[in-house]
């Protein structure tokens, strides 16, 4: 790659790997301004913590009995309140312009992956979403602490059934192997004295309040990674971050997600230094200015969402405002990953998972959906030659290759089928 | 009236961990993009060179989440089986003995005819060395067939490796494909329930185009040209077979007596499967998956519906089959990522464990017990002792299904389970 063209991948990265891509104009206006002022602009620290105002979900209390009169008009409120969580969570991702703060939350969602599918209530999964947003770039013990008090991760790993009398492990195992340590670094002892530690909790499951319940709390000691004591749930997750693989693991876990699933983190790289005192905006910041973005090798593949927020961006579109509901819940289910549904507590795959030949169909007929929506009256100013030039900056995509080019040739004369094309070529589907 | 989106449903009342496939989280990295051959051959290929009749096919049945095997294949005779977990024991009378110790349970009466019929091969006490508790981790060593080293790749993708490229000869339903069939040289092509339809017109021709190469492409862009380009490869040859009825299942009754509610997924899935095999697909391997097995609470019921959609749906499969003349070249293997433990937690559920039942079903194989039954007085840990190694299955099904060297496959695993007829 010439300078040029390397300008064009850090900037595009700094787009599509700390955001979920830009907005008309500002990918231009970022080459300009250049990588430097680029970088210094996504790291400035967020006004708030969120830019569309989230939905008001009341608490919907008790369920009515089965085949009452009640009950339909409870299930309808439940579907409804779902919906305008799901509505308000995309809108939020296309509108903010805080996007690392957004694509962040984005990745603490698929860290502490819980889904709806067994909390059942959009209310404690918004709850969890404004946690995640609050911490997203803050400090991960604090978060950690305070992800153990959130009523949707106690209900999606059976805290509330964790008791003295009879421990159940799924939320001490997962704490150790998926949020904090990683597998491997710890023993199944471990997991069993920790499960000990988290017991004496439960749930309101229509909130997700979580509170104690001293009857069923494990008061004696309890040995966690050599740690001897009667300890707080907070107190030993606090120990279980303060471990030196927890530094690392976190690191890994940004790389995977921001950089690369195929190579793996370097031994020597600073953002694992800069992650000392468990501050996440420190070890973003490290990454971002690293020389990391600038390294050929590290492309990846968009997720689904993170592919239909970046074309709702680049084209104005507001997701709530796309003619239904259901179709859009429906496109992405098809691809495999519609928020607050993760499949497993371990997230969502990576790369070449999204590559499918049904995922190259159903991006297709999305792409189609979403692009017959777009106002094309700017595109459609532009010459039928220049068109691709113009497509490659609103996108923030580094270059068309000679295969896309030629694809495109058959279709400039019309702007919505260039769209289509350029959204499902290799060079937009991969964030290069 | 506001449209509303589904609402996803709570399964059985626990977790979903499972639902699809699971991860490239648990590290199974991915294959190289691989070349291929053009939409017109291999378009050629499935309709000139329909799998010849006789030639051995196989079918993967996962089962995510970690299926309780001790609620499956059921020491039934055993006190110690009864004492370790009260709460989620069914009651002997219930169950469908197989041997003197050993029942099925009562909701899987179609594997117990096969079974009768000598066509249900049950290994027991299936595990590798130092079992691992983490879904991700232990899919992940079940999927690449390798519990020590890292693999990028699936033990079925690595005898992909050994075939033609053919996107066609190994073929997951659902849209993602799991690490299974990850091979170096070419992965499995994956299959949604609903099919795929081949983009038309000039849209038609431009993503013809898209599907190419480019020598410009990184390994990532090459793959995204490349599902492009399977889609129409696949849906050449898929779509006109699947707007067909599926193959009828004529010697089971059309009524269903036992629980009622529509197709589950797995049943949905080997319908694809059985109308494909029928139409005489290229495929030597295929997968499909059911979740909801990891069972940390309540699991009595919730098991017993699950097992019982297994072996419905299997049986239905099986039975399909006959009137497409392959019935015979059909072997189903089924699995999950551990069983669980052996006494029950709090909650009436069992927490993660080791060792399970895997089963093999089929005209092939040679049925009854395979491996010896772990023993409820030696517990490891308070868990299931392993006395048969995975690889033992796999290097047996390579070699007897598929006809290939097993033992290379799997880092020149020696071991073998002897369950199939010749």
């Amino acid at each position: 790659m010439d300078s040029q063209q390397l300008q064009r991948l850090e900037i595009a990265r700094l787009f599509h790997r700390t955001g979920f891509g830009p907005k008309p104009g500002e990918f231009a206006a970022a080459l300009s301004a250049g990588v430097v002022a680029t970088r210094n602009k996504v790291l400035t620290p967020p006004s708030k913590v969120s830019f569309v105002t989230p939905p008001v979900l009341t608490d919907l209390g008790p369920r009515p009995a089965a085949n009452s009169p009640a009950v339909v008009d409870y299930s309808q409120q439940l579907r409804y309140q779902i919906q305008l969580l799901f509505l308000w969570w995309l809108d939020e991702m296309v509108a903010s312009p805080h996007t690392l703060q957004e694509k962040m939350t984005w990745f603490w969602h698929g860290h502490w992956a819980t889904s709806i599918a067994k909390v059942n209530y959009a209310l404690p999964m918004l709850n969890q979403n404004v946690t995640m947003r609050k911490y997203s770039l803050g400090n991960f013990k604090e978060f950690a602490k305070a992800m153990f008090s959130d009523g949707a991760l106690q209900v999606w790993l059976d805290g509330q059934d964790n008791t003295a009398k009879a421990p159940n492990e799924n939320f001490s195992r997962e704490m150790m192997e998926l949020f904090t340590l990683g597998v491997d670094h710890y023993t199944e002892k471990d997991v069993k004295e920790l499960a000990r530690a988290f017991t004496g909790y439960q749930v309101a499951r229509t909130t997700g309040a979580v509170f104690y319940n001293a009857r069923r709390r494990d008061t004696s000691a309890v040995t966690v990674l050599g740690k001897t004591g009667v300890m707080s749930p907070e107190e030993v997750i606090s120990h279980l971050v303060s471990q030196n693989d927890s530094q690392l693991f976190i690191a890994e876990r940004i790389w995977y997600r921001f950089v690369s699933s195929r190579e793996s983190l370097p031994d020597e790289h600073p953002m694992i230094r800069a992650f000392a005192d468990r501050d996440v905006y420190a070890l973003m910041k490290s990454l971002i200015e690293s020389s990391t973005f600038s390294q050929e090798q590290y492309s990846m593949v968009k997720s689904p969402v993170e592919w239909f927020i970046g074309l709702c961006r680049a084209l104005s579109i507001t997701p709530s405002q796309l003619p239904s509901p259901t179709k859009l819940y429906s496109y992405l289910e098809m691809l495999s990953q519609v928020p607050f549904s993760p499949p497993n507590v371990g997230g969502w795959p990576a790369d070449e998972a999204w590559l499918s030949s049904a995922s190259a169909q159903f991006r297709l007929s999305f792409a189609t959906h979403v692009i017959a929506q777009a106002n094309l009256v700017e595109l459609t100013a532009v010459s039928d030659v220049r068109r691709p030039a113009y497509l490659a900056d609103l996108l923030g995509v580094v270059e068309w290759s000679p295969r896309t080019a030629n694809a495109m040739r058959g279709v400039r004369d019309n702007p919505q089928k260039l769209l289509i094309i350029a959204a499902c070529s290799p060079e937009y589907v991969v964030s290069q | 009236m506001i449209e509303l989106p589904r609402v996803p449903g709570q399964e059985l009342g626990m977790s979903r961990v499972t639902r699809r496939q699971f991860l490239k989280y648990s590290g199974v990295a991915a294959a190289a993009a691989a070349p291929l051959l053009t939409v017109d051959q291999i378009a050629q290929a499935a309709i000139t060179r329909p799998l010849p009749l006789g030639t051995p096919i196989l079918v993967v049945v996962t089962l995510y989440g970690g299926n309780d095997g001790l609620n499956t294949v059921i020491p039934y005779q055993d006190s110690a089986y009864y004492n370790a977990r009260p709460g989620l024991t069914y009651k002997p009378e219930t169950l469908l003995p197989l041997s003197s110790d050993l029942a099925l349970n009562a909701s899987m009466t179609g594997i117990k005819s096969l079974w009768d019929a000598n066509k249900v091969a049950i290994v027991r006490g299936v595990g590798y060395p130092k079992p691992d508790r983490s879904h991700f981790s232990s899919m992940a060593i079940w999927q690449t067939g390798s519990p020590a080293a890292h693999l990028n790749t699936g033990w079925l993708g690595r005898w992909l490796d050994t075939q033609a490229i053919d996107p066609m000869t190994a073929i997951s339903l659902g849209g993602v494909l799991p690490p299974l069939l990850v091979g170096a040289k070419q992965s499995g092509s994956a299959l949604p329930l609903g099919g795929l339809s081949i983009p038309q017109g000039v849209i038609g021709t431009a993503c013809q185009r898209l599907s190419a190469t480019s020598p410009s492409d990184n390994p990532l862009m090459a793959a995204a040209a490349t599902s492009m380009r399977n889609l129409f490869n696949v849906s050449d040859n898929v779509q006109p077979v699947l707007a067909k009825p599926a193959p009828v299942a004529d010697d089971l009754p059309t009524i269903d007596g036992g629980n009622a509610g529509g197709d589950t997924n797995l049943s949905q899935q080997l319908n694809v499967v059985a109308k494909l095999i029928a139409a005489g697909s290229p495929t030597r391997a295929w997968s499909v998956s059911l979740g909801g097995f990891d069972t940390h609470a309540n699991e009595a019921n919730a098991q017993s519906l699950l097992l019982g959609t297994v072996s419905k749906s299997i049986t239905t499969f099986l039975s399909q089959m006959k009137a497409s003349g392959r019935s015979k070249d059909i072997t189903v293997l089924v699995y999950s990522e551990f069983g669980r433990r052996v006494m029950a937690n709090g909650s009436d559920g069992t927490d993660h464990g080791t060792a399970g039942p895997v089963f093999l079903i089929g005209d092939r194989v040679n049925g009854g017990f395979y491996g010896d039954q772990p023993s409820l007085s030696k517990l490891v840990d308070g868990d299931l002792a392993v006395t048969t190694d995975f690889r033992d299955v796999y290097s047996s099904v390579l070699e007897k299904v598929l006809g290939a060297p097993g033992g290379k496959i799997l880092n020149n695993w020696k071991g073998s389970v002897n369950a199939f007829k010749s």
